[in-house]
């Protein structure tokens, strides 16, 4: 139980990571990402690549994936976001990025087949015990990582005149387009630093866990879980909605049977749903970062 | 529309009568098989229009409701006799009423929210969907699938019960189709996809008209599940939960014109030819997966709106300018 | 006998932010009053309190005589309170007719029968000839000017023989002449015996029509009196000048 507990919480790090990317681009352009698990995937294949080609540790190949992931995300956002229509954006923008997804799902099925991959470090099975409960060390940094990277996009949000813009086009985009503030650049930085923190928690995810080029359906389901439980919009909310699924997920697995733990954030979902229409910290309309 | 009512009638007997007697020209297995699969799209694709075309709620999850339907048709047989061969046929009502009822209270929470909020569930609930149906080997036979008895139907007309009952489902999704865009349940419909809060605010029956098309649009769904289970004969948890099935659904809806009669037919006559066309020069599937996301994308871009639509609204214009009041409205008149 | 709606001590607060404190507001049976007050002193909010369409943190609201403080915007609709939006809200893609129809009554056999049903045919063709949307009938609402758009906003809600209509700025943005036409409607029904409730900036349009003038300034309710008195009293003054 305390293990299960432990685990869930470590493994709550790396999702909060990837929800707050995907909430943070639902709270700039109200589009829900329904790419942001194959973004993920991407970024751990190329972290894989960077490690079995040239050897380059996955948690020293994040400064160059996520720059490439957030140019992807740049591009995704001009490309194929963009030139939607106004009037139905919301239910259009969910399938563009669902086609999106199945896009990159094609392109890494070519480039690496089919068959799980895994990121094998020296240091993958090494772990502590700690008042007779075992914490492995890779978790842990993953976990400290995330904290870490979920702390600077904290501060990019709070500190920085990028931040402000986003912040204040969030709560009012009119009166931040009056007030000067290019959408557009916005809405194409956001999608390229949702897709950056994609690739950084993409990179850990490789560490942890076995993936193929479907593993982005598994993935997305519960970051969405995640994220409407949370929310949609609030990054702390992001983080809280990781702690209570991951941590209720293990807690199944380890008391009752893994089987029913998928189960368990369905259930959750639907009765957070059921009391609070709009997530755990959601707001009317308009959230706040 | 007015002034041209009695073509809707014709068109639909003359589509349903060249069906019907298609089979009897002595068509080859390879395209009476590649008949049977379009017209399961058809039913689908015209099923998940009642509810993302006509409500603008975008399910992503609709395969769910499809693995269910050939689970349930796998499971029964596995403990009752078949003798005809269209005993599955027979079942097939009560597994889309039991599927509608299962699909209830998960709309009506679903529901409460938003389109975004719905799209997210739905993958959610596919995904939980797939994953039990791996995981519960006793009944589903996990990874290792599970078989039906092979239906009694003589080799050189294999097909043609299974084309027969699919072509009666299209006629019934059809008829729904027609009925609710006849109906006032269409006109509430449209106005819930246009504003909701609005619709609601002037007495529109909002959520009674939402979860009648979700439980509808489910129903029929797992009905082709069903079906599609017995002419397989053989099922795997990833073909039956294949999320590549929702998005086909949706994408033929979107290519031949949401909230609109013949749209989502002309789109699975077309998209699932193209497929087994692509199937066929590509290969595997996996430059089939690139090519399919890239032709979901060009559709949204270039036209959101779908083929029909878009026609109708070139049409239109032509017209309004020669006769001044034979207008057409621009959105739901059924075609 | 009872006002037919009072709002009673309503406050609402958006994060830290009051929109409405302690306001109050009577509105008499076959009266037309008007709420006015600066930019931002709550008046939309106070609407979507009254119609439901946001829940108030504290206060009641009364509606001819039934406590419908938690009511949904369909129920209070039923009960015959309905609303216009500043923006005109009608479905872009339906006619004029249809748009009309989409308001009538939702009983389960009609919502089975004909999507415009001969009843509802000939109420809508009624409400058509009154504000003259003839011409338009069979068109998408897209295709109207926005003034068209507001009348036919106006005309959708008398579908449901209303007893009282809250307008939230009937005449904004659209042209002289039909400011005209509107005041010439909401004279005609007021006749009829409906009651109205009306957020108006254009003071003559409230000098002209309205009787009593309610008086919001930053959530508050300042004033309530006949409009001749509204423009010397001090307070409103303050409101209105920022002194």
């Amino acid at each position: 139980m305390v293990q299960g507990v432990i685990l869930g919480v470590l493994t709550a790090g790396v999702y909060a990571l990837m929800a707050s990317g995907q909430t943070l681009i639902f709270g700039i352009m109200r589009v829900v990402n329904m790419a942001q698990g194959a973004m993920v995937i991407l970024g751990a294949y190329l972290s894989y690549q960077l490690f079995t080609s040239f050897g380059v540790d996955p948690f020293l190949a994040i400064p160059a994936t996520t720059a490439v992931m957030f140019t992807v995300g740049v591009a995704v956002q001009l490309i194929f976001l963009r030139p939607l229509h106004q009037d139905d954006r919301t239910q259009l923008s969910v399938l563009v990025t669902f086609a999106v997804a199945l896009l990159l799902e094609g392109v890494m099925s070519v480039l690496w087949s089919t068959s799980d991959r895994s990121i094998n470090t020296g240091y993958v099975n090494a772990s502590w015990t700690v008042l007779g409960y075992q914490i492995s060390l890779v978790r842990l940094w993953a976990f400290l990582l995330s904290l870490v990277a979920l702390g600077l996009l904290h501060v990019l949000l709070r500190r920085t005149r990028f931040g402000r813009a986003v912040r204040a086009s969030v709560q009012n985009p009119e009166s931040a387009r009056l007030l000067g503030v290019d959408a557009d650049r916005i809405a194409a930085i956001g999608f390229g630093l949702g897709a950056a923190t994609a690739a950084a928690a993409g990179s850990v995810y490789g560490l942890l866990y076995p993936f193929n080029s479907g593993s982005h359906y598994d993935l997305i389901s519960q970051l969405l879980s995640i994220v409407v439980l949370g929310g949609l919009g609030s990054i702390g909310g992001a983080v809280v909605g990781s702690l209570v699924i991951s941590v209720s997920t293990a807690v199944v697995a380890s008391a009752f049977s893994p089987i029913w733990a998928p189960m368990t954030f369905f259930v959750v979902l639907l009765s957070v749903l059921l009391i609070r229409p709009r997530g755990l910290f959601g707001t009317a309309a308009r959230g706040a970062l | 529309m007015r002034m041209r009512r009695g073509v809707g009638p014709v068109r639909a007997a003359v589509f349903f009568l060249v069906l019907a007697v298609a089979p009897t020209f002595g068509l080859a297995h390879w395209l009476l098989t590649m008949l049977v699969f379009t017209l399961m799209f058809a039913v689908m694709a015209s099923a998940w229009n009642l509810l993302g075309g006509f409500t603008g709620y975008p399910s992503l999850g609709h395969v769910a409701f499809f693995g269910i339907g050939a689970y349930a048709v796998v499971l029964w047989f596995q403990h009752h006799d078949i003798s005809s061969g269209y005993e599955p046929f027979l079942l097939l009502p009560a597994i889309g009423l039991g599927v509608a009822l299962v699909g209830l209270p998960i709309a009506a929470i679903a529901m409460r929210t938003r389109a975004d909020v719905f799209a997210i569930v739905t993958i959610t609930l596919l995904f939980v969907g797939q994953t039990l149906a791996f995981n519960l080997r006793d009944i589903t036979g996990g990874a290792q699938g599970a078989s039906i008895v092979p239906a009694p139907f003589p080799a050189d007309s294999y097909e043609i019960p299974f084309y027969d009952a699919l072509v009666v489902l299209l006629a019934v999704s059809m008829g729904l189709t027609w009925a609710t865009m006849r109906s006032k349940v269409g006109l509430s419909l449209a106005a819930v996809r246009m504003d909701e809060d609005k619709a609601a605010g002037i007495g529109v029956r909002v959520q009674t008209v939402k979860l009648l098309a979700f439980c509808v649009s489910v129903g029929l769904t797992a009905m082709i599940g069903g079906i599609w289970a017995y002419y397989e004969g053989f099922i795997y948890p990833q073909f039956a939960f294949d999320p590549l099935i929702s998005v086909a659904m949706v994408l033929m809806t979107f290519l031949g014109g949401r909230a609109t009669l013949w749209g989502p037919v002309l789109g699975a006559f077309i998209l699932e030819l193209a497929q087994q066309y692509f199937a066929y020069s590509l290969g595997g599937s996996r430059f089939y997966l690139i090519a399919y996301a890239l032709v979901f994308l060009v559709v949204i871009l270039v036209m959101p709106r779908g083929i029909l639509p878009s026609v109708r609204d070139r049409l239109w214009r032509r017209g309004r300018r020669r006769i001044v009041d034979a207008q057409l409205p621009a959105g739901d008149g059924p075609l | 006998m009872t006002p037919l709606l009072e709002v009673d001590g309503v406050s609402r607060s958006f994060g830290s932010v009051p929109a409405l404190v302690n306001a109050s507001l009577t509105v008499e049976r076959n009266s037309i009053t008007a709420l006015i007050g600066p930019n931002g002193s709550g008046k939309t909010t106070l609407f979507n309190v009254i119609t439901g369409n946001l829940r108030a943190d504290t206060g009641r609201v009364r509606f001819d005589g039934h406590d419908v403080t938690t009511a949904r915007p369909a129920a209070l609709y039923r009960r015959g309170l309905s609303r216009t939006y500043q923006q005109a809200r009608v479905f872009s893609q339906l006619t004029v007719e249809e748009n009309l129809v989409v308001a009538g009554g939702f009983g389960l056999a009609q919502l089975f029968g004909r999507r415009v049903n001969r009843r509802d045919r000939q109420r809508a063709t009624e409400l058509i000839d009154e504000f003259r949307l003839g011409r338009v009938a069979d068109l998408p609402a897209a295709e109207l000017s926005y003034g068209q758009r507001k009348l036919l906003e106006f005309a959708a809600v008398l579908m449901s023989s209303p007893t009282l209509i809250l307008l939230d700025e009937p005449t904004a943005g659209v042209n002289p002449v039909l400011i005209e036409t509107m005041e010439h409607h909401i004279r005609r029904l007021h006749a009829a015996g409906i009651t109205f409730l009306i957020v108006e900036h254009d003071m003559n349009v409230v000098m002209r029509l309205c009787d009593p003038v309610v008086v919001l300034d930053q959530g508050r309710e300042i004033f309530t009196g006949p409009p001749d008195a509204v423009r010397e009293h001090p307070a409103v003054l303050d409101a209105y000048l920022g002194a």
